[in-house]
């Protein structure tokens, strides 16, 4: 059985690397990363009497006992207790010492070895196998030396070294598994089950063979595995894995229930809307699970120093054996070079990153942030430079009426007449002036014979005269009366920024005339402000990159406060930008929506997607921010640079940490045990450093006072989807 | 021989706050199907991988209170503080060290310092619950396991015992001392086995209160040790051996 490589540790969660490999565990197959993950996994989920979890925990516990009874009888020894007129007891007390010994290695032992055998088969060597062979070599000689009445006893280095090792392993993967308690839940779809409801009959079937119009019964609890509607049953439902914002929201029958929120407090029956395999959740497992078994770069360098480091100490304490045989009796030689193999062992340089990562990227989902590989997060903290993609990015997408320009016509009549036409459209503008004339107190007159000209306008018949509203092109091509005047004012209007809208009519059967133009203006969204302000708070230049014509870059730049704007830039334009901006600033962040603007954010170092389409696969962002997130940014730069500089701390511990015990080894001023002591509290170190991640506080979100009366309804369009291709014609710039 | 007396009573006071934590392992234990011997074996083989850890945590803390002392103190020879009264330097400061804490130990018995919320963390939470995955099983190798690891759970009794080990400076008294401590600890903990039952709550609050006392005692005295003239630790040892 070997396991596939780039499979998750069911664990720890972290990929399976090399050292993995498969054990069944209550009847279903499951891969690990190494041997203490499949202990402590065991221990946490496996049943009690039969578990090989507790077949480890008592061979721990009995070799424990011995190791700690061989301790405690050596260190008797080195103090002299024995000594003068106890003298003649040495040698029983040896014997004894060997007696217990010998099971303490068999037992402690084993499994290192049996890792060495593995490996060594398919032509690799580990850091088992300097355990192994450091402790098989200390007790060979002590072996000897009892037998052959002479020289010193090392047993308690041989069975401590062993017991050490063991405990920090165990310590370590059950601190990883603590590391990803944050991902569980988002990797759980792969696994997840449904109670399917079928003929009467409930069946647990695998979620991914779950078909639309299929019947779930969901319990109290539960996690709701497909997305759906409620047919039967009310309860609470908690969305946080999906949309990041942990909230009750209160469900029931006929409302739409999402994959992955958990059912709270009622039993539900769900009528299934889609399969299991495509659901946001499904879909959110597979990203997540792709990037934890991605690596970044700072993780390969040192997986490749890992992959060295092993040949290089089997080198180095020979060199140093060899070093210290003349100068030293043999006993000291050899423990010297014991030292130098058992504080080599390169265990927390591996477990550096891949903590750490997945700590970060656990935390960030959780709030409905998704990364799409390790290596988006350092470059994230590395980036001094972040540019919005487009005004959109920072606009509500909600234009709102600014102003009306008209040849003599009183503006009630106008917006009057305009709300007739424009309440059969469901578009971004039909809402500005729907909203503008109810704030007016107007009564929109009936409208008939409505007629949406797509790209153009809209045209119909108010009061038995034909008005258009729409561009003035439109105009143009109807040939009615377009005044100088207001396609002046028009221009002003379109100069600073805003999508202009021209309104004629017919009166008294005599031909169209244009009677007022009106300009409206997409207001930056509420947090922008905030946002921008505390991304320039974190020592980021924020630069605004908009296809949008001048004016409106300027406006939403000065409006949010960012540092620099560019307008008016086709897509090459923007790449260039970013070259440009790479070159003195290092990594270059790039926001955007994530569905027009690809291409720029592949360009950048890393690229941030607010509030993406539903399709995550065709998503080319590193970094996906949820609907309405854009809040949310500053707290992702602030984790991104925790993260990395918890990596750099481990790395720099790590090595430093090795680099001394190693020069103290090399020159025999550490002992085995207590070079053992030292390497298993450094991976120990390595993990509670990263469980440090933990403790950072949560995102912030600015409390704006227009922030809850500007929530916007999930249905509708965004300022780039169809907000500009709908039924009023623009003549804003295409970005 | 005094001085282990107090340790075995203070153990056994100990031990009514050890029913709290341990006492459920020993409870959860339970008897043997096969007869009441094979429980008692059970019993004693859980308590001696106890006791085992406790003298390795001892003999250990002795261990390095002798090299502290040897890497603090100008002496060479190597002093038994509770044979000869010749305190130097290094010994006066772990003396002083351990005292200190022993004390601060004591006072958490009292209520007057959360302790159990220090010494508790994450190694101790993985501790338990691999423990807990222990009970289940059958076989002579499996309450000795228990046992041994039982006896790293994080327990400020134990703490403030090898404070008082460590100020032994030697590994045999360092053993020594945790292991008359331990063999205090018996009999309630074997109790527990068989009876399996609790004592009534105001029992156990006196029984923890005392050892407290105890230590608290233990620790006066081991800080006088560190900070007593040359001659009135001499005076004092007499009292302490006559005692």
């Amino acid at each position: 059985m070997t396991p596939s490589l780039d499979a998750l540790c069911r664990h720890c969660l972290l990929p399976v690397s090399r050292r993995g490999f498969l054990r069944a565990v209550n009847g279903e197959a499951c891969q690990f990363c190494c041997y203490g993950c499949c202990i402590a996994y065991q221990v946490k989920n496996g049943s009690g009497d039969a578990s090989e979890a507790a077949w480890f925990l008592v061979r721990l516990g009995v070799g424990s006992f011995l190791s700690m009874n061989i301790m405690l009888f050596s260190l008797l020894v080195y103090s002299g207790a024995f000594s003068g007129a106890d003298r003649s007891v040495l040698p029983t007390i040896h014997l004894l010492l060997w007696g217990l010994a010998t099971p303490a290695v068999l037992i402690l032992g084993q499994p290192f070895l049996r890792e060495t055998w593995s490996q060594a088969r398919r032509g690799r060597l580990t850091s088992s196998a300097l355990i192994v062979l450091g402790s098989l070599a200390a007790y060979g000689y002590s072996t000897l030396a009892v037998f052959q009445r002479g020289g010193h006893l090392y047993f308690d280095t041989a069975s401590m070294v062993l017991m050490l090792f063991t405990l920090g392993r165990y310590l370590e993967a059950a601190g990883r598994a603590r590391a990803s308690r944050d991902l569980a839940p988002l990797l759980a779809a792969e696994r997840e089950l449904a109670t399917v409801l079928e003929g009467g009959q409930e069946q647990r079937r695998p979620v991914r063979e779950v078909r639309a119009g299929m019947l779930i019964r969901v319990r109290p609890g539960e996690r709701i595995p497909i997305d759906g509607l409620i047919v039967e049953g009310r309860s609470h439902c908690d969305d946080s894995v999906i949309t990041g914002e942990s909230r009750e929201i209160a469900k029931a029958v006929g409302d739409a229930v999402l994959a992955g929120s958990i059912n709270l407090d009622g039993p539900l029956l769900i009528q299934s809307s889609g399969s299991g395999g495509e659901s946001r959740w499904a879909q959110i497992c597979r990203s997540v699970g792709e990037a934890l078994r991605q690596s970044s770069r700072t993780q390969r360098m040192a997986d490749r120093l890992v992959g060295a480091f092993v040949p290089i100490v089997l080198a180095l304490a020979a060199m140093t054996f060899l070093y210290w045989v003349p100068r030293l009796p043999l006993d000291q030689a050899l423990l010297t070079a014991l030292s130098v193999l058992v504080v080599a062992c390169p265990c927390a340089v591996g477990l550096a990153a891949p903590m750490a990562h997945s700590l970060g990227i656990g935390q960030l989902a959780r709030h409905g942030c998704l990364v799409r590989n390790p290596g988006a997060l350092e470059a994230l903290a590395r980036a001094r430079l972040i540019a919005f993609d487009k005004t959109g990015t920072l606009t509500a997408g909600r234009p709102q009426l600014v102003d009306i320009a008209s040849d003599g016509v009183a503006e009630d009549e106008i917006l009057a007449r305009l709300a007739a036409l424009e309440r059969h459209s469901e578009h971004g503008l039909a809402r500005a002036i729907a909203s503008a004339t109810s704030a007016r107190g107007i009564d929109p007159i009936a409208a008939e014979d409505v007629q949406i000209l797509p790209g153009r306008g809209v045209r119909g018949v108010v009061q038995g005269e034909a008005i258009v509203a729409g561009s003035a092109a439109l105009m143009r091509e109807l040939d009615w009366a377009l005044p100088c005047a207001l396609v002046e004012r028009a221009e002003v209007m379109a100069a600073s920024g805003h999508s202009v809208v021209f309104v004629g009519w017919r009166e008294n059967a005599l031909a169209g005339r244009v009677r007022a133009a009106l300009s409206f203006d997409d207001t930056p969204l509420p947090e922008a402000r905030a946002t921008v302000g505390a991304l320039r708070g974190l020592g980021l230049q924020v630069m605004l990159l908009s296809g949008d014509h001048a004016g409106a870059a300027a406006r939403v730049a000065a409006t949010v406060g960012a540092d620099d704007w560019q307008a008016g830039l086709l897509p090459e334009a923007k790449r260039a930008a970013l070259d440009q901006y790479r070159a003195h600033h290092g990594a270059v962040a790039m926001v955007g929506d994530g569905l027009n603007d690809g291409p720029g954010l592949a360009w950048a170092d890393v690229g941030i997607a607010v509030g993406s389409g539903t399709d995550l696969a065709r998503e080319t962002a590193d970094l996906v921010l949820p609907v309405d997130g854009l809040w949310l940014l500053p707290w992702v730069v602030a984790r991104a640079r925790a993260v990395r500089f918890t990596i750099l701390a481990n790395l720099a511990w790590a090595f430093g940490y090795n680099l001394v015990a190693m020069t103290c080894a090399v020159l025999g001023l550490l002992q085995p045990i207590l070079a053992a002591a030292v390497m298993a509290g450094s991976s120990l170190l390595v993990v509670l450093n990263s469980l440090r991640l933990e403790r950072l506080p949560g995102p912030y979100r600015p409390s704006v006072p227009e922030f809850a009366t500007a929530a916007r309804p999930g249905s509708e369009p965004g300022p780039t989807a169809q907000g500009r291709s709908g039924a009023l014609a623009l003549l804003e710039a295409e970005s | 021989m005094t001085y282990y007396a107090l340790l075995f009573i203070a153990g056994f006071a100990g031990s009514f706050h050890c029913i709290g934590m341990c006492g459920g392992f020993a409870c959860a234990l339970g008897p043997d199907g096969r007869g009441a011997g094979a429980t008692s074996l059970r019993h004693v083989l859980y308590n001696t991988g106890r006791l085992s850890t406790y003298c390795f945590l001892g003999g250990l803390a002795g261990a390095l209170g002798q090299v502290i002392c040897t890497a603090l103190g100008p002496g060479t020879q190597r002093a038994t503080p509770l044979l000869s009264a010749s305190l130097d330097f290094g010994q006066r400061a772990l003396a002083v060290v351990a005292g200190l804490l022993m004390i601060i130990m004591a006072l958490s018995f009292f209520g007057l310092r959360g302790g159990h919320r220090v010494s508790s963390g994450f190694a101790g939470s993985t501790l338990v619950v691999s423990l807990r995955s222990l009970l289940g099983r059958r076989g002579f190798a499996t309450p000795l396991a228990l046992g041994v690891l039982n006896g790293f759970l994080p327990c400020p009794l134990v703490y403030a015992m090898i404070a008082q080990s460590a100020s032994t400076f030697d590994v045999l008294s360092g053993c020594l001392t945790m292991a008359a401590f331990g063999l205090g600890t018996f009999p309630a903990m074997l109790a527990m086995g068989g009876v399996g039952r609790l004592l009534a709550p105001s029992w156990r609050q006196r029984g923890v209160r005392l050892a407290g006392g105890f230590i608290l005692l233990l620790g006066l005295v081991t800080l006088s040790r560190g900070i007593m003239p040359m001659m009135a630790g001499h005076g004092l040892h007499h009292l302490w051996h006559f005692a």
